[in-house]
């Protein structure tokens, strides 16, 4: 029994999964104090470190094709360990949804409305998102094929617009930093945005074709991963020192857009394209967690959880956040560690034990 | 709003209460309705008239006329007709006149076995559509449709003659799509006419006309037309359903149809498209759509309808590609100005004033000083009262209506500015927005909700509000479907090859294939190759 | 049944929470502004404080005639702006303390220009830029200008030719490209420069010249800080060296005496580029600075042909000399100073990391004896809609 019924096609599957990485260009102001100008070098290596990660994901749903990951979960490690394997999931799930919700709080409030209440803000978000989990995963992804377009679009033309502010002596001397804060800071950027497709095991069985996951995967990882460089490239070259000391440099930098008076002020499109892309990761957690759950608790339909979910995230960052600073310590220096845990040794585990029980063999003849 | 919901609420408990009691009394009264039917003719024609006096009731337009068969052998018989929907030539000259003085028969025909009746229709009558019935019921019905009942007697059966012919308007140019280049034909209040129309188009045996009542009372005649082998059959079959499960006393116009048959019916956009020209409806149907069409009513209803197509209109694709792209990206743009413009200038002029430029935010300050009321309540004023201007427009006779478009522009436009009770960008924002709406006729309406929905959000939460409720917006549209079709279908899903005919419109030798998502059955639509090249060319090259 | 409830909820939904957003917390209607175009910032003559100017725009003049002072006469010849002043201790608080003397809110996204009072530059300013930098309402795409004496002077000198003192600045430093004799500021290369270890930031100066109702404001020189503290000035001449050597001059005119007799000769700027590399040999650090200009003859006082190649060449020669001299003077004057205006220490962070360790705690002596080699190439392209000058032809 499926409880989703929507089936999405390996297009779209790739949009969504390049909206969800190019979300990243706001979070990964976390990265800039670290690596400083190199920022644009721990990209490429998240990039190139994630896609291999990600090889890790799609193996292992490939093992196991139309079951998602808490039924993997079951498969590999039995029912109870299964079951508390999964339940982790969802719990970490439903914690990245609530960093997520605070994130987008802490930006509107920087850039736009600093006087709202940021739980205002949350339950707008959240809204919208519980609205469009609502609807399925089909409308989710059908919407990503527009979203992943736009903030891309954005990008380039900002880039283009900026020429003239770009100084490409800020690039240089390449690899001023320590090795070692280059492998935090990639560490970083493959914790917020790259490994993170983790939670498209629970989205693969929604494929039409779903043992071709692989290419739309790693396609929409790569393409998006560029748009990304470009994104940095474009904050350094334009901010120079600045770029590690400001809260947002995709906005700053795109301030400083002034052709001809005309063409200014021109950071509320950086700001509209990142709430679309906040907006479709938001999504696909939202969606994870709440089909996780419903899966575990084996309910018939997800839709039920939907609310309560979205009420215990909200909650959840009200009280596990307060303010920016601590977001961005726990970010750069504490979370990254514990998604290890999730990111890395838990899938390698599940699919090394896999491999040793000879699992998907045994699933097939059944 | 609320109020309707709940008395909505109550009405539908009501329903719950009084389900099972009513399904018994629907199944009591089909029973009864079929006890009726089984009325038939007797061998009597006194008493056959007697009956249908009974039915018919007291009605003035109904003419019972007696008469004599001029047979060899002299029969009784009557017609029964509706004075106002039949053509009196038609009963004069091709009923009455042979039936009476022109009989035809010798005495060959005479022997043979044919009974009566048999031999008035087929020797005697010469109206191109005749049958027989013996059902009272089935006879009264076609009478008010305007059939001529020939009852003859000694015999069960009565002939049913098709004489129906009223007063109907001319064939003339749609008020609601005038166009520049193309086809003048609109569709008219009758029925036959309007399918001829199609038909004069699309001369294909292929093309299905197939017909249905509905309607208890009304007994409106209701036409689906597509073409066989291009429209989805299950498209064809779930209409049928839907139609099928209309159970009401009246329709009076397709309206009601497109009401009972959308697929979303608390969106605020239609998922039913309908339009007043023959050859839109022909252009949809060889895409592969189906058409309703409902007597009494100009306008034709078309199924599945994309978001896009209100964009487009048939025009497009009479003239040549260039403009008719730039055409249709204004028509977009100014449907994105026409919801979005006044709650995006509440945004700017309440949250985000550090966006205007400044020279530009030095003349709206200095315009908004003074002004007594927030942006959001002159904006949504405004708005209000422009709706009041357009509707009194819109109802009142054409002279009268000037008077009114006077009044409203000098009093509220220039007098309420010079006054300091609005700010003058608002007044030029909302004209703006007011023209804009226009431009695509057939949104106007979810527009207008929209934008009292954006000006809300802008005021309450500036550009964050409005980025909210165009991720709604999005949302919404990408769920909906119609007929099966994704709404929003070339665009999300995502469809390249339609998009040849979304944002711009490709030249049609490019545009080979029908659009995915609705003419899959037969995707290819004309022949590759046949752009146009200067002769010379070709010559050369074959030579 | 079930859609219906569902839109109940939602509609409820929707209810509740447009009634919760009925607080509105950041509406501000346009009337309820006090739109800040420009700011100054002083040290207070008697309490030694920080003192505060901010010019805000009246917007209820803004259309009604005059142009303050100057072309006002008549009822309505008030002025369009307001210049607010205030003291106080840190910044932050002396601009929240406007709220005390100004019934709107001071409203910052619009300032276009931020003045420093001289005598508050000498003693630092890196306290006072943070707002300007943190704040989320300015931006970061502001004029920094330096006053010659008092920055509230400058901010009361009513333009002739606009309503607001702080846009008549603003235009004007727009229009400096056409000389390129101001190192025109924005606040963004003023921070990235204080940001740098070595680079000094540098901003252009304002005074106001000439004496009583004849005097008009002046833009020119440039203001060299030390870290954040103004040490030295660099005059016009020497400001066009600067610019020269960091890539911005845009055009301007060198005026250069006429090969054949003493008449001067102008020479237009059309294009220019300067380049600076940097080269250690024998641990020994040297920088070049690389200008090439290409220039067209705009006016002659003479009556000389010059449009013949020997003259053209002598011109040339006589072009890149000038250029020479101007970024010779700039470059003894900011080593004297001390402070590195070039960005050299960046340019040598950049190529040589490994010497630059070595060389980044002593750079102060190092810049003052760097040895620095300069190479200009100009170019004469065209002589305007004229060859040789409208005289009586010369016997040759």
């Amino acid at each position: 029994m499926r409880l989703e019924k929507g089936v999405i096609s390996s297009l779209q599957l790739f949009f969504l999964v390049n909206c969800f990485i190019q979300g990243a260009l706001l979070p990964l102001t976390f990265a800039y104090p670290i690596s400083k100008h190199d920022t644009w070098l721990a990209v490429i290596a998240a990039m190139i470190i994630g896609s291999v990660i990600a090889l890790v994901y799609i193996s292992l749903a490939n093992l196991f094709p139309g079951k998602n990951f808490v039924q993997i979960n079951d498969l590999i490690y039995g029912p109870y360990l299964g079951k508390f394997i999964s339940s982790q999931y969802s719990l970490f799930f439903l914690i990245t949804l609530s960093g997520y919700l605070w994130f987008i709080g802490d930006f509107v409030l920087t850039f736009i409305m600093p006087e709202t209440p940021m739980s205002f803000i949350m339950i707008m978000f959240a809204f919208v998102c519980a609205w469009a989990v609502r609807q399925g995963i089909e409308v989710i992804a059908r919407m990503s094929v527009v979203f992943a377009f736009i903030p891309a679009i954005i990008v380039f033309i900002t880039s283009a617009m900026l020429l003239k502010e770009m100084k490409f002596t800020n690039f240089l001397p390449v690899l001023e930093i320590p090795i070692r804060d280059l492998i935090q800071s990639t560490h970083i950027i493959t914790h917020i945005s790259f490994s993170q497709v983790l939670v498209f095991l629970m989205i693969i069985p929604s494929l039409n074709e779903q043992r071709r996951a692989k290419k739309p995967i790693l396609l929409g990882m790569i393409s998006a991963g560029l748009i990304l460089v470009i994104g940095t490239l474009r904050n350094i070259a334009t901010l120079g020192p600045l770029s590690p000391v400001v809260t947002s440099p995709s906005m700053e930098a795109v301030r400083l857009i002034d052709i001809g008076k005309i063409l200014t002020r021109l950071e509320i499109f950086v700001a509209m394209a990142q709430i679309l892309l906040l907006f479709t990761i938001s999504c696909i957690f939202y969606y994870a967690a709440v089909l996780s759950i419903a899966q575990m608790t084996k309910l018939r339909t997800y839709q039920p959880l939907v609310v309560i979910i979205g009420v215990l995230s909200i909650v959840l960052a009200l009280i596990s956040y307060q303010s920016r600073m601590q977001l961005s310590y726990s970010i750069m220096y504490n979370t990254p560690i514990i998604s290890l845990h999730f990111y890395l040794v838990l899938p390698f585990m599940s699919l090394i034990v896999a491999k040793l029980r000879k699992l998907p063999q045994n699933n097939g003849r059944n | 709003m609320l109020s309707y919901l709940l008395s909505r609420l109550k009405y539908l408990k009501l329903l719950g209460q009084n389900y099972k009691l009513s399904q018994s009394n629907s199944t009591a009264s089909k029973d009864k309705d079929e006890k009726s039917t089984t009325s038939y003719l007797s061998a009597s024609l006194k008493n056959n008239l007697n009956l249908f006096k009974e039915s018919l009731g007291n009605n003035y337009d109904v003419v019972i006329r007696e008469f004599t068969i001029n047979m060899p052998k002299q029969v009784d018989g009557a017609l029964i007709y509706l004075t106002g929907m039949t053509d009196s030539k038609i009963v004069n000259d091709s009923i009455l006149k042979p039936l009476m003085f022109e009989s035809q028969l010798d005495k060959t025909t005479l022997t043979s076995k044919l009974d009566t009746i048999e031999m008035i229709r087929t020797t005697m009558l010469s109206v191109g559509e005749v049958s027989k019935s013996n059902s009272i019921n089935d006879l009264v019905d076609n009478c008010m449709a305007g059939t001529s009942i020939l009852l003859v007697d000694g015999c069960t059966e009565a002939l049913l003659i098709m004489t129906a012919d009223w007063k109907a308007r001319s064939v003339d140019e749609p008020k609601t799509e005038s166009v520049v280049r193309g086809s003048r034909e609109g569709f008219i209040e009758n029925l036959l006419t309007n399918t001829t129309l199609l038909r004069r188009k699309i001369k294909n045996p292929d093309l299905v006309l197939e017909s249905m009542k509905i309607g208890q009372r009304t007994k409106t005649n209701v036409c689906i037309a597509y073409i066989k082998g291009l429209a989805n059959p299950s498209l064809i079959d779930e209409i049928k359903r839907r139609l099928n499960n209309i159970h009401t006393d009246s329709i009076l116009e397709s309206g009601y149809i497109e009401q009972f048959i959308e697929d979303a019916p608390f969106s605020i956009f239609a998922t039913v498209g309908n339009t007043e020209k023959p050859d839109s409806v022909a252009a949809k149907i060889l895409e592969g759509r189906a058409a309703i069409f409902v007597d009494g009513t100009p306008f034709v209803l078309t199924v599945p309808l994309l978001l896009v197509e209100n964009f487009q209109t048939s025009e497009d694709y009479y003239s040549r590609p260039y403009f008719v792209s730039f055409i249709r990206l204004i028509r977009f743009m100014a449907y994105l100005i026409s919801i979005l413009a006044p709650a995006t200038y509440v945004a700017l002029t309440t949250f985000h004033q550090e966006l205007i430029p400044t020279p530009l935010l030095f003349s709206m300050a200095s315009a908004q000083e003074g002004v007594p009321f927030p942006a959001i309540a002159e904006a949504i004023g405004m708005g209000v009262i422009f709706e009041i201007l357009r509707e009194a427009g819109v109802r009142l006779p054409r002279p009268v209506g000037q008077a009114v478009s006077i009044v409203g522009a000098l009093v509220i436009g220039q007098s309420a500015v010079t006054a300091g009770l609005i700010g003058a960008p608002m007044v030029i924002v909302v004209a703006l927005t007011a023209v804009a709406s226009f431009v695509v006729p057939a949104q106007t309406d979810s527009g207008g909700v929209l934008r009292i929905v954006f000006v809300a959000l802008a005021g309450f939460s500036g550009g964050f509000g409005i980025m909210i409720g165009l991720i709604g917006l999005f949302i919404h549209l990408t769920s909906l479907r119609s007929f099966g079709t994704p709404f929003l279908s070339p665009i999300a899903p995502l469809s390249v090859a339609d998009l040849k005919d979304t944002f711009i419109r490709a030249p049609l030798w490019a545009m080979i294939t029908r659009p995915s998502f609705i003419g899959s059955q037969d995707p290819k639509r004309k022949d590759f190759r046949l752009k146009p090249s200067p002769p010379s060319e070709k010559e050369s090259q074959s030579e | 049944m079930k859609s219906v409830k569902k839109v109940v909820a939602l509609m409820t939904t929707i209810l509740i929470l447009s009634l919760g957003t009925t607080g509105c917390w950041n509406r501000r209607e346009l009337p309820s502004l006090g739109i800040v175009m420009g700011v100054g910032l002083d040290k207070s003559e008697d309490s030694g404080k920080l003192e505060v100017t901010a010019q805000l725009i009246k917007t209820s003049e803004l259309n009604s005639g005059g142009t303050g002072e100057g072309g006002g006469g008549g009822s309505g010849g008030s002025s369009a702006y307001w210049n607010l002043q205030n003291t106080g201790e840190s910044m932050f608080a002396t601009i929240r303390g406007f709220t005390h003397k100004s019934s709107r809110k001071l409203y910052w996204p619009h300032n276009q220009v931020i003045i420093f009072g001289r005598s508050l530059a000498e003693n630092g300013v890196q306290e006072y830029l943070d707002f300007f930098v943190r704040d989320q309402e300015t931006r970061l795409e502001v004029y920094m200008l330096v006053a010659q004496d008092k920055a509230s002077d400058i901010l009361d000198f009513q333009p002739k030719l606009e309503k607001i003192p702080a846009v008549g600045i603003s235009e004007l430093m727009e229009s400096q490209d056409a000389n390129s004799q101001t190192c025109v500021t924005q606040l963004n290369e003023f921070v990235t420069r204080l940001m740098s270890p070595t680079t000094a930031p540098i901003a252009p100066i304002i005074k106001i010249e000439g004496p009583g109702a004849k005097s008009e404001l002046s833009v020119e020189g440039t203001a060299v800080f030390k870290k954040d503290k103004l040490i030295g000035q660099l005059t016009k001449e020497e400001t066009r060296g600067l610019l020269w050597a960091i890539n911005k001059v845009k055009s301007g005119i060198i005026d250069v005496k006429c090969p054949d007799c003493a008449g001067t000769v102008s020479l237009e700027i059309i294009r220019s580029k300067g380049k600076i590399t940097s080269q250690i040999i024998d641990s020994k650090p040297s920088i070049t600075i690389e200008i090439e200009e290409e220039g067209n003859i705009a006016d002659q006082s003479c009556d000389a042909n010059l449009v013949a190649p020997d003259a053209t060449e002598k011109l040339t020669k006589q072009a890149e000399k000038a250029i020479l001299d101007e970024v010779e003077s700039a470059l003894k004057k900011s080593q004297k100073l001390k402070a590195d205006i070039f960005g050299f220490g960046d340019v040598f962070h950049q190529r040589h990391l490994k010497e630059w360790t070595q060389m980044k705690d002593d750079w102060d002596e190092i810049y003052s004896n760097l040895e620095v080699e300069i190479t200009v190439q100009a170019k004469i392209r065209r002589s305007g809609t004229i060859g040789r000058p409208a005289t009586p032809e010369k016997e040759q």
